[in-house]
This record gives C-alpha cells, structure tokens and sequence, in this order.
C-alpha cells in the first residue's frame, strides 16, 4: 500500500518536473512546478514529517509560486523560442559527463541499499513542530539567527534592486541601461538651467537621443 | 513492501538532475530560476528522507533552513529579473552578455 502510494507520488513529481523543464510557455511551467511541490508535500507525509509538508505547501506552493506567476503576468513573458545549436564539441562532452553522474549516483544507492536501514514508524516524535521548535530554540539557535540575518539582506537587497534612480547629475554619460539624462543634454538649444530629466528606458535609446553610436545594443554586435 | 531509503535517494537525484538539466537548456531566466527552485526541493527530500529513516530532527530543521534560503533567493531572484527586464526589455540570457569579454 505505502509502496503504491510512494510510486504515485513519487511518478507525479518525475513527471511534473519534466513538465517544468519541457514547457516553453513558462506559465505551464510554474504550474508543473507547483505540481512538484504538491507531490513532494505528499512524500514528506508518508515519511512522517507533516510540520515540513504543511511548511512546503504554504511557503513554495503558496508564496514562492505565488510571486513567481506575478513575476511572469507582469512581464508578460513570451514563449521560448526553439533554439539553435551551435554547441560542437560540448554535446558529447555532456554525455560522457552525465553518465558519470548517473554512474555516481546509481553507486551511492546501491550502497545504501546494502547498509541496514529501520522503516519509518509513525509513532515517532521526530516530525513533529513540537520537537521541530525545541531544537530550533536550544541546539540550532546560531543557524536560525543567521537566517534572520539572511531575511533581512534579502529585504534590504530586494528594495535596492526595484528602486528607480529619479534624479541624475547633468553631466550624465551613456551607461548600460534604463537611464535619466538632462534635458539640456538631449536638445542643445535649451539654456543650461532647464535640466528637467528625460527618462530613457535603454542604452539604445539613451544613445539614439545623444546622437552616439550604440556599442552595446545586442542585435547590433557580431 | 514499504518504501525503502534509497527509492526516495533514487527520486531525489532524479528531480536534482532534471533541475540542472533545465538549468543548462532553458534560455528563459524564470524558467532557470524555477530549475533552481527545483534542485532545492530535490535536497530538501533527502534531507526528510534521511531524518526519516534515523529518528533524527536535524535533517528536518536543515530543511526549514533551506526553505528561507529558498524564499530570500526568490525575491532577490525575481527583483534581478526585473531589473534585467527593465534595462534589456527581454529575458532571454543570451541577450544580457554585456559582461562578456
């Protein structure tokens, strides 16, 4: 019965996965994603872990997922185009490199199948957030502050990276980007003083309003 | 017949594996970053299994642990992909090579 169980589970992630990975839509994607995550919830269960499961669903199914399809609606990203291969010699090299992995790891499973192992008895405490918290808060205090620390660089990092700079000194040069260039440097026949700020949402178009040869527009190059 | 520590260790290193794979073949940066997504859950399975099968707490903590990595490396992920949208108005890797020599 629990083998059943473990097959389907265990198929349903394998499959979803490969779904994740084969979509070109990458809305399919995430939703195979979260099938993953459901299914994976559903293993930690049958290993008698319901605090990490309940954990999965609300925090990678839920807010993960959840910030990842806001990501893809706002984007409005477009499929993937099919891809042309200019690989060469890295193709074999790949699957030499990839049977030495599944080689690998095909070793460690069989010898973990030789070591003696006790099947999972439900009875036991180990799951349970009761235990989970006790040694949260007494033996691993160190790495549980130091995720706290983590969180809050991610906050900080996070805020940096969605700012938009508004304001940009006159001398502006050309960089890699959304940028604000002076108004006086866009149109030359206005006075010094105006510099109202002209809102440029890439190099390439930056460099079109300066007059300048764009370097870094990729369709241009090589 | 119940299942035995090495079909999840098996499971696990199949999910890790497809993780990298769609890592070295997606072009899309989300698509990477949910590959990313999913090696994480592919330890993470491991970790459960093992705490699982030797009565042990630790594994199950590590995962909760890596579940916050996971969360933080979202938003910082996801403000990345924006910004990189915002500058280069696609997310296609290959396209944002202005760091290439």
């Amino acid at each position: 019965m629990l083998a059943l169980l473990f097959i389907l589970f265990a198929g349903l992630a394998v499959g979803c996965a490969i779904g994740v990975v084969a979509q070109r839509n990458p809305l399919y994607s995430a939703i195979s994603l979260i099938g993953v995550f459901i299914s994976l919830a559903c293993l930690y269960v049958m290993l008698a872990a319901p605090f990490i499961a309940a954990v999965q669903v609300i925090v990678y199914a839920g807010a993960i997922m959840v910030l990842v399809v806001f990501v893809i609606m706002l984007l409005n990203v477009e499929e993937e185009r099919r891809q042309r291969t200019h690989l060469g010699f890295l193709v074999p090299a790949a699957v030499i490199l990839a049977a030495i992995l599944i080689a690998e790891v095909s070793f460690i499973v069989a010898s973990v199948e030789r070591s003696p192992s006790t099947p999972t008895t439900n009875i036991s405490d180990v799951g349970l957030s009761a235990s989970i918290g006790s040694q949260l808060f007494t033996a691993y205090l160190l790495p549980f502050e130091i995720t706290s620390i983590l969180l809050l660089m991610a906050i900080v990092g996070a805020m940096t990276l969605a700012r938009r700079i508004k304001e940009v000194p006159s001398g502006t040069r050309v960089i890699p980007g959304g940028q604000v260039l002076a108004l006086n440097v866009v149109e030359p026949g206005i006075p010094l003083g105006n510099t109202t700020p002209v809102e440029t949402r890439s190099t390439s178009e930056a460099a079109e309003l300066l007059g300048l040869p764009d370097e870094h527009d990729p369709l241009k190059r090589d | 017949m119940t299942p035995q520590l090495s079909w999840y260790l098996a499971v696990s290193a199949a999910l890790f594996t497809i993780g990298v794979t769609g890592v070295i073949i997606k072009r899309n940066v989300i698509g990477m970053f949910m590959c990313i997504e999913l090696m994480l859950n592919a330890v993470n399975l491991t970790f459960v299994a093992f705490a699982s099968f030797f009565q042990d707490t630790t594994g199950q903590l590590f995962v909760f642990i890596v579940m916050t990595v996971a969360a933080a490396e979202a938003a910082v992920g996801l403000g990345i992909i924006i910004a990189i949208f915002r500058n280069r108005e696609t997310l296609d890797v290959d396209e944002a090579s202005i760091l290439k020599l």
